[in-house]
């Protein structure tokens, strides 16, 4: 099995289709055979897919990451990897181009992908704007400072014995 | 002049030690099993069922035990308990009363010649009680009065920082937040905690070089670590539950390296009792490497490994350090890595007590893992050296960028399920000015600014004059902290001393001109206040926020919750002083989840967010790229460092638990896994040590302790028991041997007690079969 490839046009612009792929948490709500997502801190998450009673969970690191370019993730303890690429064809239409690399735990057929991206395109330029974003910087799995205000969810910053 | 120092309370005469080979494994179907029984003996099946059954669920009952975390919701075993927790869940729920009558017949005098397990058995307290100035008996008290006494008293004192309040680590983040406040609002930072004595080192080094004094790693992480690392930790008797999470880990292809002074069951083979192959079956065996170290050798071991990855990056530039990431993330390297190769191999030798060839084998390890945690605990923390070996131990983690990345980090494991909650809602005694301008600017009153005392300086106050009120809530100051003898004394000196308490405990014994005995509900019990009934929450080490509730009848209809004692409290010392609306935080405790809300980083929206299930997940900002150090990235550090003096004939002392202890709370005279039963005065020496010491397994020794000072400090009749304890270590159990620890021998910068670095001799006595003095 290779690498599936699908691409979508989008008539958003590209910074709202990227900053809603970020929002992991609500893919289920356009991704049918995906029933839960959690996130344990910014580059680690939990997919529980399967719509019936069977399901399974795996682990996914966020590997790189780039605003408004690309998302490029692993599935620990497994072979899969894929990344979302994005780019801008206009101010009011993005490109979406989404690789599933092989051993994949989805089992994602081209059909699936292609489906899968429909769903989103319908969801963002439907909706409009995007639920939240994450805007800061993976490289090799690490979070690259930002000039940003750190987020407010953060937590007491004293020492903790 | 050298004064004697007396023991601390007999224990059961000493013909029942029995000692075992120590064994191979940990848990399995005996702990569950013994679990079952302890919790039968204490209380009724009934309760038994409830309690167990809502343990460490959603919407149950937290375990007032280690601060392990829990799996998320959906990901938990209906069982989730250790053995640990279901005995001290149990312990607590126990059917057991202490009435009037009780105190009448034991006057404290008897009562401080008890043993801890004895005092721990009587069962729970049930009314406040008094002990009035020249009397040696506790008798009845009603509420009012007893709060009047302590108001009164806070009232009359010259200063308020003639008072110290005291927090342990079973407090709820309400009842610790409202403690600070009355605290604050009275006048004083004087609020030492129980994270003084345990990972107050941790805080400051991990604070120091990363910018937040907690552990950057979820339970998900170490499931995907490649490589983990569990230094000077028990896991097998102290967090039962970090076994499971290692044995899923290594499930996935890890490989788990113990490094500790003794060989503990636990980290070489693990039979989860949750599990149908644990209960049957080999188990598996959880520690690929064992590192027999010397006590207070990690820093010099971390030194070591350091150098050798710096010096493998010179052989094949490119392929070991994460460049990017220090370059990027990082300062102080270039100082560092000068340091770091002029470490001297024979320093790191004689310190560790291991072989280069053992220490290059774990560099090996770490060349093979692209992530890599370091889980430590107690044997890290409490040593003079105890900040600079976690510094070490960044600049480890931050070589090859294990920080702040999925399945890599830094993991302090705490021992005591709110104790990191504690911390967060301003139990401290220096919080910083944003936190007090918060305080100001919610309640409108002026915090004081000056820091306040910790433990070790709250006992030297109190030996001074200093000091002349103390109040605890929850724990047992007086066994938890160093140096017994001194800290008893210190105490009676006050002129009152009061604990906020389910059980009793020697703190109870050790008592001010005034003493006071207030009961209050445990976690296991349902706690109505006048909008009905409340829940309280707490953080766990993986910085999670949930909710805990209590289900079973309180043990008395007269105790009050720890957040209302406090509030009534501080109604009465405070006496409209402030605007700060007490009788509103104990009605609803949502209320003051809502003033915290507006005042701690990352409770915002507490009160909705918390009740999902799973709680609050409080990230760290390490793993979102940020280090809130001054220059904004982390640190590199050079560490120098001096290993004790041991003189010849001496050994060095680690104070440990044994399997059926519960920090100061001892169950029963059984280290299952140890294999030594039926006593706890007894003292772990390697037979090597004990022919060139002239000794004999069973002999009968005291053990005094060698510091600056000419005190002696003598924990007499203690047995010889032969162990595999590394060359020129000791291990004893404490609250027993906490009398060796000099109150000034501390961990520089965290000023914690030193208590696994304690030079020793052993005395000889007479030969086994007499009874101690």
């Amino acid at each position: 099995m290779s690498t599936i490839e699908e691409t979508v046009q989008i008539a958003v612009p590209v910074r709202t289709a990227y900053n809603q792929w970020t929002q992991f948490t609500v893919f289920p709500r356009f991704m049918a055979a995906v029933r839960d997502v959690e996130q344990f801190k910014p580059t680690l998450t939990r997919w529980t897919v399967g719509r019936g009673p069977v399901h399974r969970e795996f682990l996914v690191e966020i590997t790189e990451q780039r605003p408004d370019t690309v998302v490029r993730w692993r599935v620990l303890g497994g072979r899969g990897h894929g990344e979302a690429a994005f780019l801008s064809l206009a101010p009011d239409r993005t490109s979406l181009t989404v690789r599933v690399g092989p051993g994949d735990p989805l089992g994602v057929t081209r059909r699936v992908l292609g489906a899968s991206l429909a769903h989103f395109r319908e969801f963002i330029e439907g909706v409009g704007e995007e639920t939240g974003a994450w805007r800061h910087t993976v490289r090799d799995g690490h979070v690259l400072p930002a000039e940003a205000e750190p987020s407010r969810s953060h937590g007491a910053h004293w020492p903790h014995g | 002049m050298t004064r004697l120092m007396h023991t601390s309370p007999s224990d059961e005469p000493e013909e029942n030690l029995t000692v075992q080979p120590p064994k191979t494994w940990a848990t399995g179907a005996p702990a569950v099993a013994h679990a079952l029984q302890y919790s039968l003996e204490e209380t009724s099946v009934r309760r038994t069922g409830t309690t167990l059954l809502t343990m460490n669920q959603v919407d149950g009952t937290d375990c007032p035990g280690c601060a392990w975390a829990d799996p998320s919701p959906g990901h938990r075993h209906v069982n989730e308990y250790c053995e640990n927790g279901a005995k001290h869940i149990n312990d607590e729920a126990t059917t057991r009363r202490i009435t009037a009558d009780f105190f009448r017949r034991y006057s404290v005098s008897d009562l401080a010649a008890r043993s801890d397990q004895w005092l721990n058995q009587q069962g729970r307290l049930t009314e406040p009680v008094v002990k009035r100035p020249g009397s040696d008996h506790y008798e009845p008290i009603g509420w009012q009065e007893a709060l009047g006494l302590l108001a009164g008293e806070l009232n009359s004192l010259d200063s308020p920082d003639e008072a110290v309040f005291y927090t342990s680590g079973r407090v709820s983040n309400e009842a610790a937040f409202v403690l600070q406040l009355f605290a604050r609002a009275y006048g004083t930072n004087n609020l030492p905690d129980c994270s003084n004595m345990c990972h107050e080192s941790s805080g400051f080094a991990l604070h120091e070089t990363l910018g937040t004094g907690k552990g950057t790693v979820t339970l998900e992480d170490l499931h995907h670590a490649d490589l983990i690392f569990v230094v000077g930790q028990n896991p097998g008797s102290n967090h039962p539950r970090q076994l499971s999470a290692l044995e899923a880990a290594k499930r996935n292809g890890a490989r788990v390296i113990a490094v500790n002074p003794l060989p503990e069951a636990g980290l070489l083979r693990f039979k989860n009792p949750q599990k149908p192959r644990g209960v049957i079956g080999r188990g598996v065996e959880i520690a690929d490497r064992f590192l027999h170290i010397r006590v207070g050798g990690d820093l010099a071991l971390f030194q070591g490994l350091n150098r050798l990855l710096l010096e493998a990056e010179d052989a094949r530039p490119g392929t070991v350090l994460d460049h990017d990431f220090i370059r990027a993330s990082t300062s102080g390297f270039e100082e560092f890595s000068r340091h770091a190769r002029t470490v001297a191999w024979e320093d790191v030798l004689r310190a560790t007590g291991l072989t280069r060839a053992e220490i290059e084998k774990v560099r090996d390890d770490v060349l093979a893992s692209e992530r890599v945690i370091v889980c430590w605990a107690m044997g890290v923390t409490q040593h003079k050296h105890g900040v600079p070996t976690i510094r070490e131990i960044v600049n480890f983690l931050l070589l090859r960028g294990n920080l702040g990345r999925a399945g890599a980090g830094a993991c302090p494991v705490r021992g005591h399920s709110n104790v990191q909650g504690d911390r967060t809602v301003g139990i401290w005694e220096q919080m910083p000015d944003s936190f007090l301008d918060a305080l100001r600017d919610e309640f409108g009153f002026e915090p004081p600014r000056h820091h306040g005392l910790d433990a070790v300086n709250s006992i030297k106050a109190m030996r001074e004059g200093r000091v002349r009120f103390f109040l605890g809530v929850a724990g047992n100051f007086v066994r938890a902290a160093p140096d017994s003898d001194v800290t008893e004394e210190a105490m009676r000196r006050c002129r009152l001393t009061a604990h906020i308490s389910t059980k009793l405990n020697r703190s109870h014994t050790v008592c001010g001109d005034t003493a006071l005995i207030l009961p209050t509900l445990g976690r296991t019990e349902r706690d109505i206040q006048a909008t009905g009934e409340q829940f309280v929450t707490v953080e766990d080490s993986m910085s999670e926020v949930h909710t805990s509730r209590g289900r079973l009848e309180p043990a008395s209809r007269l105790l009050l919750s720890e957040v209302a004692i406090l509030c009534r409290l501080a109604r009465r010392t405070l006496e409209g002083r402030t605007e700060i609306p007490w009788d509103r935080f104990e009605a609803d405790y949502g209320v003051i989840r809502d003033r915290i809300a507006r005042i701690v980083p990352g409770l915002h929206d507490y009160n909705r967010r918390v009740v999902r299930p799973g709680g609050i997940r409080l990230p760290n900002p390490v793993n979102e790229g940020v280090f809130g150090t001054e220059s904004g990235k982390a640190l590199f550090t050079r560490n120098d460092w001096q290993m004790p003096r041991v003189p010849e004939g001496h050994l060095l002392l680690q104070t440990l638990r044994s399997h059926d202890q519960w920090n100061t709370v001892p169950y029963t005279t059984d280290d299952r896994y140890r294999g030594i039963h039926g006593s706890r005065r007894v003292v772990m020496v390697n037979p090597d040590d004990l022919t060139e010491l002239g000794l004999a397994d069973g002999q009968r020794v005291d053990l005094v302790s060698v510091w600056s000072d000419d005190v002696e400090r003598r924990a007499a009749g203690f047995t010889v028991v032969a162990y595999p304890s590394a060359r020129g270590c000791a291990a004893a159990y404490y609250p027993e041997t906490n009398v060796l620890v000099p109150l000034d021998s501390v961990a520089d910068i965290s000023n914690q007690p030193a208590s696994k670095g304690v030079v020793v001799r052993l005395e000889s006595r007479a030969l086994a079969g007499t009874t101690p003095d």
